[in-house]
């Protein structure tokens, strides 16, 4: 009943998100300002993170689920991963390679040093 | 036979990914991510018991149902990790940034190769993570599956080889090695920084909410010049 209510509530945010993306023709897609959103009430304190419990993590712990069926849609496209599997499969990894090297050595070198990793509260 | 096909979708869906995660608690391992593990599984008893892509359609409609609130749902370890960003916001955002850039990369490799303009297009958001990734797919004119396809395997190939190149590479700093790893494999590569350590964790979560934020805005521009 309580997790219910919290997925209610929390397809209430994503509708407005997308609600709120047309209105204001934001360029973002409606979830993403859904979550921006309840980003905003929480950092405001306006929404207390427990409220959210559990219903919130349950969903997120879970989020892989949504994505088997999408990815499922994959068999319309045999002929093409016969054809051009292995150059795509090529182009995900230099490209991950380069995107890992090139975001951790700016933001190391940009840092400030470090005392030894502190624990977020 | 409508819901027929239906319950079926459901059943078998549900059924591998709670496969998925029994095996994934005895052999972690990339291999063992969900989706990787779970789709094949799917399609093959799709094929078997004679059920097409569009059989399965009003099941996959069922199910996608909280994706968007689960999207929503992520604000909240957002919200719990946002000091490991205002520590250090200037090497956290220019990581990001030029990390981003990077997938820049793959749709000028992708030209190369020849690869079709809808590949080209669902490449460019591989770094993003796969509930916003998906809604950005038509915006670019990619496709929403094969955008998640390489939104998975860019997740499990950064989490699989992502630590060890960094080790190579001497990228030892606990923040650019979570932001990098959150950056390029979003939710499975922080799903590996937070076993790095607790900042690694909390960097990737917000890289990969921030890494979301800036390709939703700049790739509707971007992608239709390169393609």
């Amino acid at each position: 009943m309580l997790v219910a209510l919290q997925w209610a509530a929390l397809v209430a945010i994503n509708r407005l998100g997308y609600a709120v993306a047309e209105a204001v023709r934001l360029p973002l897609p409606g979830n993403l300002v859904g979550m921006l959103l309840l980003l905003a009430l929480l950092s405001a304190g306006v929404v207390p993170a427990s409220w959210l419990r559990p219903g919130a993590p349950f969903l997120t712990r879970h989020l892989a689920f949504f994505f088997i069926p999408i990815t499922v849609g994959i068999m319309r496209f045999g002929a093409l991963f016969a054809r051009s599997g292995v150059a795509i499969v090529v182009v995900l990894v230099v490209s991950a390679a380069v995107g890992v090297c090139a975001s951790g050595f700016t933001s190391q070198a940009l840092g400030r040093p470090r005392r030894q990793v502190e624990v977020p509260t | 036979m409508k819901s027929l096909a239906t319950a079926f979708g459901i059943a078998v869906t549900l059924g591998a990914y709670v496969l998925s995660r029994v095996v994934a608690k005895r052999y972690r391992s990339p291999l063992t991510t969900p989706v990787f593990f779970s789709t094949p599984i799917v399609i093959c008893a799709l094929l078997l018991s004679g059920f097409t892509v569009e059989h399965y359609q009003p099941a996959k409609d069922v199910m996608v149902f909280l994706l968007g609130p689960a999207t929503v749902a992520l604000a909240v370890p957002l919200h719990e990790s946002r000091r490991a960003l205002l520590n250090d916001l200037v090497a956290a955002v220019a990581g990001l940034t030029a990390g981003s850039l990077s997938t820049l990369v793959a749709i000028l490799l992708a030209k190369a190769f020849a690869l079709p303009a809808v590949v080209r297009a669902s490449i460019a958001l591989k770094s993003v993570t796969a509930p916003i990734a998906v809604e950005l797919a038509p915006v670019v004119r990619g496709d929403p599956t094969l955008v998640a396809a390489f939104v998975i395997t860019t997740g499990m190939i950064g989490a699989m080889f992502g630590p060890g190149l960094m080790d190579r590479a001497g990228i030892r700093s606990p923040l650019a090695r979570g932001l990098a790893l959150g950056t390029i494999s979003h939710g499975q590569g922080t799903a590996q920084a937070v076993g790095e350590g607790a900042l690694q964790g909390a960097a990737a979560g917000i890289a990969m909410g921030l890494a979301a934020v800036l390709t939703s805005l700049v790739a509707p521009v971007i992608v239709p010049l390169l393609l």
